[in-house]
């Protein structure tokens, strides 16, 4: 390398009862695009708070154009030129994108009053040097993901900084934004001389857009290497310390029989406002039916209705031909319905009760788990759990553990144990990986399609493209309430389901070309 | 399940134990401040509290309101519904017993009692209900509210025993004696103690039972840890918590028809000097574990009996019982805190040897 900008040396970061960094070292060179990937808990997002201020590392130093530097605030990083954007934005949303943006360096008039032409003019020209374009006067909150991201890049950007960080920025985006955002990284990099550091666990963009990538295990730092030089295999083999096979999972072809039905459902979101327009399909046995969208088109409150946690103001929803309108939790776990929340912490398990308890959740009142309903039966409940938590490989020393202790993965598993020991005809699988490592990932994705080949009727929903596609048999496509297309998962591409999820609706001259 | 010797545990028990002590060193040191020995002063309230039958006697007795109330709260605050209105339960399960007392003298003793016993859980369950399902329903705050209630029971009862019930012979702030038969016998000569121990066990191993080891007592936990999750599970969340409500008010109107049977043989205008809240610090102290309850309550029992005669014997203030009770709170509440602090300074130092080693 010729021109090393930042240069960690030996970084250990501990936190109580966590290595999360065990003396990584990590070059950055000037105007490069560095890719770091790692599955969760790898301690990338670590590395990168320590090279940002947030956390002061255990050991180790950190170089900044050769010289020594103590980063011990984002203030520091950012005087240094280093910025930093979130997973999660940090916008506020009733104010305008100019405030926001200079939001903490305010324009001032007089030393006191913040200039709101000024400032507006300054976001008009950052806005045109980079290329991010954005109005100046919208509310934040009327704006889409993509665009608060070119406003998070835009706010760090303003500091002045030359090295940018970004945490995962393409989790929350459409492959379109994504691909806009790859343009403006690239167009950052090459035309204006920055430096770019992107997190990421997609090993699909660490090839489309870096120069080098280092991988991290662990808390170690595996190693760098140029990103020609690399392919999805060897990564892939780097991150999970052995090798991941990326086959194609084999398919049983059953006979299909309607198990669950839906027409016209409308429901509303958490603010009262119509999250769902009118939602009408079908759910097969033996079928994986995948739900595509950009999150926040009516998913979550979709899962809901369906499982009884929200209530729906019209249509039908029958399962297998019995009306299952507006029944509540219990009744629909009755009629055979099984449920992997997207919300595995809030909804799925309770963190204060032992991963024995939560494997209970749903048999805690029945035979032979609880004698009449009432006497619960320690032995059988641990009999239960020991053989869960073997049959679905959830890492932990006993079943005794507060669940809470249990990293993600091991929680998710948790719960796929039980919602798949009810045996129930059907499932609905909400964002089922999201925030899991590699290995689980596989292992999650075994355990559906096991399910789909044993007849059970799956309704799969992801905010994971890659996912749908590996997953599902049949794919509708949800945008602002409404299915706006049906596709089978091997006859379009990505890009097409793309525009789908953006708004674009099926018009007739185009039918001829879906399935089914 | 039910592993009640976890790590987590074996460590709150620890925490607890250190509170404990270093709040009974806290009232040392303010004796030592005042001039007074600690060891004559402690002295005085062991022998208070445990000296000999009598002082034994009224430290249990004391604990029977305690208990009561404390798994009252034991059972609402593990459900994750608030009940702080056990004070105004208290009152009305104490005035509903007592007016089953004077009204109905006819009845013979067992059913007499058992019936004054269900009017005054009926009471407190009934006064528990309303805010259980304002919450359940509307939305409405039931810490809110069942303090609120308590003013309008206390007053309300205030009002019956001076007006309506105010005995024929001049007013006395409380009601006429309740007929002969509704007294529970007492136990030990002088003391207050009664039979209504032996039905405070009774509840306890009851509500130990059904917090513990029945379905409805892992439902209740779940709901209180995570609405959500349990209604997820086929839990009716709303449900569980209004019961959760009406056993804790029951509770409370129980100890209150203890209080009149069994000690004072009528109904007083101020007849509970703060049960329930003390029962409340007893609940939270042992984080609503109801063996803990009961063990919590003799040692608050002991600490108010004791404080008394430690009073008259050394002539140092009976509050600073008040005190102690205060810092154990304290130290409880920081717990987390302390523990957080504990657990970095083990880390550094193990860093640190390592890093000796390294070097070396």
């Amino acid at each position: 390398m010729t021109d090393i900008l930042i240069r960690a040396r030996n970084i250990s970061k501990r936190f109580p009862g966590v290595l999360a960094n065990d003396r990584v070292n990590l070059d950055i060179a000037r105007g490069e695009i560095h890719a770091i990937v790692g599955e969760n808990g790898a301690g990338k997002s670590t590395l990168m708070n320590i090279i940002y201020g947030l956390y002061e590392p255990t050991e180790g130093e950190i170089f900044f154009e050769g010289k020594p530097v103590k980063i011990n605030s984002p203030l520091v990083a950012i005087n240094l030129g280093i910025g930093m954007v979130h997973q999660h934005f940090m916008l506020l949303p009733s104010l305008t994108v100019a405030e926001n943006i200079v939001l903490g360096m305010e324009p001032r008039k007089n030393g006191i009053f913040m200039d709101m032409k000024a400032a507006i003019s300054e976001v008009e020209k950052l806005s045109e040097t980079y290329g991010l374009v954005v109005d100046p006067n919208q509310r934040v909150e009327t704006l889409s993901v993509g665009i608060q991201q070119r406003i998070e890049i835009l706010k760090v950007l303003y500091k002045g900084v030359d090295v940018l960080i970004l945490d995962e920025p393409t989790a929350v985006l459409t492959p379109q934004e994504t691909d806009d955002l790859f343009q403006v990284i690239r167009n950052l990099v090459r035309d204006l001389g920055k430096t770019v550091i992107i997190i990421t666990h997609k090993l699909q963009e660490v090839l489309a857009i870096s120069h080098r990538v280092s991988v991290m295990r662990q808390g170690r730092m595996v190693g760098t290497l140029e990103t020609k030089d690399a392919d999805e295999r060897i990564l892939a083999e780097m991150m999970v310390g052995r090798e991941v096979l990326f086959k194609q999972l084999h398919r049983e072809r059953l006979p299909k029989r309607e198990v669950l039905s839906t027409r016209d459902i409308r429901a509303r979101d958490n603010r009262g406002l119509f999250a769902l327009n009118g939602i009408s399909f079908n759910l097969k046995a033996g079928e994986i039916l995948g739900i595509a969208g950009v999150e926040g088109n009516g998913q979550t409150e979709l899962v809901e209705v369906l499982t009884g946690l929200r209530e729906m103001e019209g249509g039908t929803f029958t399962v297998n031909g019995v009306d299952a309108f507006n029944k509540s939790p219990r009744e629909i776990r009755g009629m055979g319905i099984a449920h992997i929340p997207e919300d595995r912490l809030a909804t799925g398990l309770s963190r204060e009760a032992t991963i024995s308890e939560n494997l209970l959740m749903g048999v805690q009142d029945r035979e032979p788990y609880s004698i009449k309903g009432v006497h619960m039966d320690n032995r059988r409940i641990r009999d239960r759990s020991d053989r869960l938590i073997e049959e679905f490989d959830i890492r932990t020393p006993t079943a005794d553990i507060l669940a809470g202790n249990l990293s993600g993965g091991n929680m998710q598993k948790m719960i796929i144990a039980r919602e798949f020991s009810f045996d129930t005809p059907i499932l609905i699988v909400a964002q089922p990986t999201r925030g899991i490592d590699v290995g689980a990932i596989e292992f999650v994705h075994n355990q559906i399609i096991e399910k789909r080949n044993a007849g059970v009727a799956i309704l799969l929903v992801s905010a994971d493209l890659d996912e749908i596609f590996r997953l599902s048999d049949r794919i509708l496509t949800l945008y602002e309430g409404r299915i706006t297309g049906e596709f089978s998962s091997d006859e379009i591409s990505k890009r097409d389901i793309g525009l789908y999820m953006t708004g674009k609706r099926i018009d007739s001259t185009e039918r001829g070309a879906i399935h089914e | 399940m039910n592993s009640r010797f976890s790590n987590e545990n074996i460590e709150y028990l620890i925490s607890l134990t250190l509170s404990i002590t270093a709040s009974l060193l806290i009232g040392a040191l303010i004796m030592m401040a005042n001039g007074r020995s600690p060891v004559v002063g402690y002295g005085a309230l062991l022998r208070g509290a445990f000296g000999g039958r009598y002082n034994i006697a009224n430290t249990f007795a004391k604990m029977v309101p305690l208990a009561l109330t404390g798994l009252a709260t034991a059972i609402s605050f593990r459900s994750g519904i608030f009940n702080i209105g056990g004070e105004g339960q208290l009152y009305l399960g104490a005035f509903a017993a007592a007016y089953v007392g004077i009204t109905f003298t006819a009845l013979p003793k067992g059913l007499g009692i058992a019936l004054a016993i269900v009017a005054g859980i009926l009471a407190g369950g009934l006064y528990a209900y309303v805010p259980g399902l304002l919450k359940v329903k509307y939305k409405i705050d039931e810490v809110i509210t069942t303090i609120m209630l308590n003013s309008v029971a206390v007053l309300f009862t205030s009002y019956l025993v001076n007006y309506p019930f105010a005995p024929a012979r001049g007013k006395l702030n409380g009601t006429e004696i309740i007929a002969k038969q509704f007294h529970l016998s007492r136990l030990i000569r002088l003391s207050t103690l009664n039979t209504s121990i032996f039905f405070m066990g009774l509840m306890a191993l009851l509500m130990y039972y059904l917090m513990e080891k029945t379905s409805a007592g892992y439902n209740f936990k779940l709901v209180g840890q995570n609405p959500l999750f349990a209604r997820f599970g086929g839990i009716d969340d709303r449900r569980q918590m209004i019961m959760a409500m009406v056993i804790s008010g029951a509770l409370c109107g129980l100890a209150g028809v203890f209080e009149v049977l069994g000690v004072h043989y009528r109904f007083l205008q101020h007849i509970s000097p703060g049960y329930a809240w003390d029962g409340m610090l007893v609940a939270l102290i042992v984080r609503n574990n109801p063996i803990g309850v009961i063990i919590m309550s003799i040692f608050f029992g002991a600490l108010k009996t004791g404080s008394i005669a430690m009073e008259n014997a050394t002539s140092i203030p009976s509050e600073l019982v008040l005190v102690i009770q205060s810092i154990i709170i304290l130290f409880i509440a920081g717990e987390r805190g302390f523990k957080d602090r504990f657990n970095e300074l083990k880390l550094r130092r193990k860093i640190k040897q390592e890093a000796g080693e390294g070097d070396a």
